[in-house]
């Protein structure tokens, strides 16, 4: 920062941030290189003995992962989302979901729904708090590992709607038990989620994603393969079969999570793009790990589908839920330049 | 109708866990990362937090407390508070920012961990929220300080502190790496939200938010207030994985509570000790730091032990007597080694101030005093060179932190010393027994250089004080320097002054006098009554008057007086005849040595 006269100019902003043309945002400001644990010149991740298992694994799964930009602090959520806009805005949405949940309760409307329906929201919609769950999990170890605060603080937003999610669920499952007692709400989600088979490919993807312990991996699995396309059934394809159903209510809350993925998928297809764009090399690492989790993906939703159509007779046809899930993963990828 | 109560639908949010059937459960939560130990898989079931909050509920509370810091912050934009604020004050501020900002962002790294291996779902939802909270309090930390940056770049170190070996750092990432991120999630539960947040913040928080009032800095108060509204929440659970521990593995959750407690007293000594009890201005000072300790610490310690069926750690009366004596040493170290620390250290030894010391801590004037008038006299006759070192402290190989801690003797009397431990041909140095046993027990995990190991090993060029300034990442423009620009001294002026003008006895140079580096070896040496050990390079030919003269260059007129005596070294317990060599002695690398002058210690030390 000297100048050729050797005063020390007055700084604006952080020193880490090198000589920069531009002041940073707010969200630059508060974002930036705050992990510790990546800074430059450090013998292990961790200030203790190099070879503990902590070291390693920070070596093994974020260090040394096949997945290697020179800078990952220079990655940027598109959002920009910091904290403070984090709880301000989902707080809204909230406020949203809660009128919602108001105004449907007054009107009786969980009265309203056919057995068909009833079924549907049984075994489609409140297992969900499960799969949610995991892809918690997922989140939360990827908030951890990811090699840039820039990519842990979207990690942890997303890890946090996915509670928003499991909570969202369980206020409906409970609603639904109220209404309907003898319907298996709020009793038999967890034996639908271990045993129904048609769940069972979801599950398996997603138990597989947890101990995929490369932070790459899991971001690529989880993010730009799992998630789209589970959730373009479970959120988007469920929602349009629940307002053919009649459950407006069902439809306009998957509406408000889909925001949630919408904004994860943003960062998502961001992150990917600006890997490759840093070290083209990066796309073949994403192509073998996307050939991996593409198959369990399929499967997942191929199950999903037979669940739908085995339980609604208005659904669209397997194969479209199929290819709406495969399309919605693909424009994704398209976003991300891997495709 | 209206909306059911968090009550009525909380049951389903928890009931997440499920049996895993595609991949093993051991793989999902390897043992490392989860940590059940003696803990059955099937009783994680019975874990339930005492203060439990919903997702909606979170985000409208957390908004809200957001908007009210922010406005606060825009309401003092453009105020003049900052300029009028007392130089001791931001001295506080400054090593807040620097050891904080990023520690809550370690926070968040060990509260994601626990929300992907915790074994049980509610634990892992409430760790989902606490997540965001150490998030907050990182950004809200940098936040405020990046404003600051333009008009001080001591305010920098609020996000650069961490990125750099400062010697303070290296010692507060140590513990709080092994603290938060290196160990299992149930070991991470009880040192991070029990030990540590349910205690030592509220030091920091509450302790600091008070004289931050009291010195008029509303903003900053504002900032910490707000945050420890949040820590009270997530420390929570720590409390529910204590009580699954000692149903199942008391001895564990005993030497985990017992080690964490340890050292984390041990970094807040220099972190916190210092700021409350010299740095805050005398007539804003709400409580000493050891009375702060007594009331916010310990009771608060002695509380959860007794909840939770503990005993009182092996090491409680040690810990006890070091509430008199680290911090105090401690400051003198970061006063002396000012050069190597972010803010600007306010010596606080003016007349007023030693009062006020002697008044809260009786022991404060026998031990420090005399150092403190050797300092003095050096102020007032301008020989500022004596008031800076010329070679690096020992560092314990457990805490990171000088060798300076006194201890009484049976005599009566106070003395630094050293707790050696040698393993594999190697002799690793502690400031306490305590710190030695940790270190012990946990050496898989806990051993990493020192810088002085780092120094002596060759890792610091050039490898003299000048290297080292540069390892820990200090410019010209951050190094710290007395806050007030000595002019607390003057206090003093007609009382020492013919002090000051004793000859400090550098016929054989600590620093210029080096011998060949085929020969040099480094030792862990201490003067006299000083109150830190020392790295010193002496040549094994050196006999032992050349010896004596080497250490005594660190620390005579330094801050032990001058004497006319002769000097003594003493190896392994013993005095060593003046005409000794080094290699005749047996003195060897990293072995350590006391002088003193003869009179005084003839009886052995």
């Amino acid at each position: 920062m000297s100048t050729s006269s050797g005063t020390i100019p007055r700084r604006r902003t952080w020193s880490n941030f090198g000589d920069v043309r531009r002041m940073p945002s707010e969200y630059e400001i508060v974002t930036h290189a705050t992990n510790w644990t990546v800074r430059k010149d450090r013998v292990s991740a961790l200030e203790v003995n190099p070879t503990s298992p902590a070291n390693l694994w920070f070596l093994t799964f974020r260090d040394r992962s096949p997945l290697q930009v020179g800078d990952w602090n220079r990655f940027r959520d598109p959002d920009e989302v910091t904290y403070r806009r984090y709880v301000t805005m989902q707080d809204e949405q909230e406020t949203v979901v809660a009128s919602l949940l108001d105004e449907y309760a007054n009107a009786g409307h969980d009265t309203t729904h056919s057995p068909e329906w009833r079924a549907c929201l049984a075994k489609l919609f409140a297992p969900t708090r499960y799969s949610s769950h995991a892809m918690q999990m997922a989140y939360s170890y990827l908030a951890h590992m990811a090699p840039s605060s820039y990519i842990s603080n979207c990690a942890a937003f997303a890890a946090a709607d996915m509670l928003r999610r499991v909570s969202l669920v369980a206020y409906r499952t409970r609603e639904l038990q109220k209404t309907w007692p003898m319907e298996g709400f709020g009793m038999a989600e967890r034996a639908i989620w271990e045993k129904d088979p048609d769940w069972q490919e979801t599950r398996r993807a997603l138990e597989l994603s947890l101990v995929a312990y490369d932070w790459a991996e899991s971001f690529c699995a989880i993010n730009l393969v799992l998630r789209p396309s589970i959730e373009e059934v479970l959120n988007r394809q469920l929602g349009d079969l629940a307002r053919r159903n009649g459950d407006e209510q069902a439809w306009l809350l998957l509406s408000s999570l889909s925001l949630d993925s919408e904004r994860c998928s943003r960062w998502s297809a961001a992150l990917a793009k600006f890997a490759i764009d840093e070290r083209p090399g990066n796309r073949d690492v994403f192509e073998r790990w996307i050939a991996k989790w593409v198959p369990r993906a399929e499967s997942a939703v191929a199950g999903l589908a037979i669940l739908i159509g085995g339980l609604a007779r208005n659904a669209v046809p397997q194969s479209e839920i199929v290819s709406g899930a495969r399309s919605k993963r693909e424009s994704l990828l398209r976003l991300a330049g891997i495709l | 109708m209206a909306l059911m109560k968090r009550e009525e639908w909380e049951g389903l949010v928890r009931d997440v866990d499920w049996t895993l059937s595609y991949a093993d459960d051991d793989a999902v939560f390897p043992e490392w990362q989860s940590g059940t130990g003696k803990i059955p898989r099937g009783a994680w079931s019975a874990w339930e937090e005492s203060y439990k909050i919903s997702y909606p509920e979170y985000v409208s509370v957390q908004a809200e407390k957001e908007a009210a810091a922010f406005a606060v912050k825009a309401a003092l934009q453009r105020s003049t508070i900052f300029s009028s604020l007392d130089e001791g004050w931001k001295s506080c501020a400054k090593l807040h920012f620097g050891a904080v900002s990023l520690a809550e962002y370690t926070a968040f790294m060990a509260e994601a961990r626990m929300a992907r291996f915790g074994l049980a779902g509610p634990w892992r939802n409430m760790a989902v929220l606490g997540a965001l909270d150490e998030i907050r309090h990182c950004q809200l930390s940098l936040f405020f300080a990046h404003e600051f940056v333009s008009k001080d770049p001591q305010y920098d170190w609020a996000l650069k502190a961490f990125h750099t070996n400062d010697w303070a750092i290296v010692s507060a990432r140590s513990l709080f790496d092994a603290m938060m991120v290196a160990g299992n999630v149930v070991d991470t539960a009880i040192q991070l939200p029990l030990v540590f947040e349910t205690g030592f913040t509220n030091l920091q928080f509450v302790g600091l938010a008070s004289d931050a009032l009291a010195s008029g800095d509303i903003n900053f108060a504002n900032m910490i207030s707000s945050v420890q509204t949040d820590e009270a929440r997530h420390a929570q659970q720590g409390g529910p994985t204590l009580e699954l521990l000692m149903k199942h593995d008391p001895v564990r959750a005993q030497w985990i509570v017992d080690k964490m407690f340890w050292l984390s007293a041990r970094v807040f000594a220099v972190l916190t000790g210092p700021a409350m009890d010299y740095y805050t201005p005398l007539d804003h000072r709400k409580q000493s730091y050891k009375e702060f300790m007594e009331e916010w610490i310990i009771g608060q310690f002695i509380r959860t032990l007794q909840d939770h069926g503990l005993k009182k750690p092996w090491y409680w009366d040690e810990f006890i007597e070091g509430l008199d004596i680290w911090h105090h040493s401690l400051h003198l170290g970061v006063w002396f080694w000012r050069q190597t620390v972010w803010w600007k250290p306010q010596a606080g030894v003016s007349k007023a101030e030693r009062n006020w010391l002697n008044t809260k801590y009786p022991k404060w004037e026998d031990i420090y005093g005399p150092i403190w008038d050797q300092i003095i006299a050096n102020v007032n006759c301008g020989n500022m060179q004596a008031t800076r070192p010329d070679t690096v402290p020992w560092l314990c190989n457990a805490c990171h932190l000088p060798l300076c801690t006194y201890t009484s003797s049976p005599d009566g009397k106070y003395r630094v010393r050293d707790f050696p431990l040698t393993h594999n041909n190697y002799t690793y140095h502690f400031c306490s027994k305590v710190c030695r046993q940790i270190w012990w027990e946990d050496r898989d995990m806990l051993h990493v250089r020192t810088i002085g190991e780092r120094l002596l090993a060759g890792e610091i060029q050039p490898s003299d004080l000048s290297g080292v300034l540069q390892y820990m990442g200090l410019t010209p423009e951050v190094m710290g320097d007395d806050a007030y620009g000595y002019k607390w001294a003057t206090d003093y002026r007609e009382l020492l002054g013919p002090e000051s003008s004793q000859p400090r006895p550098n016929s054989v140079g600590g620093g210029e006098g080096i011998p060949s580096e085929a020969l040099s070896i480094p030792i862990n040496a201490k003067f006299g009554d000083d109150f830190v050990m020392h790295v010193v390079v002496v040549n094994t030919s050196d006999t032992m008057a050349e010896v004596a003269q080497r250490v005594a260059y660190h620390s005579v007129g330094k801050r032990v007086r001058s004497q006319d005596r002769d000097m003594v070294v003493y190896y392994e317990g013993r005095a060593v005849a003046d005409n000794e060599s080094v290699s005749q002695v047996g003195i060897g690398p990293f072995q350590q040595i006391f002088v003193d002058y003869a009179s005084d210690s003839r009886k052995g030390r």
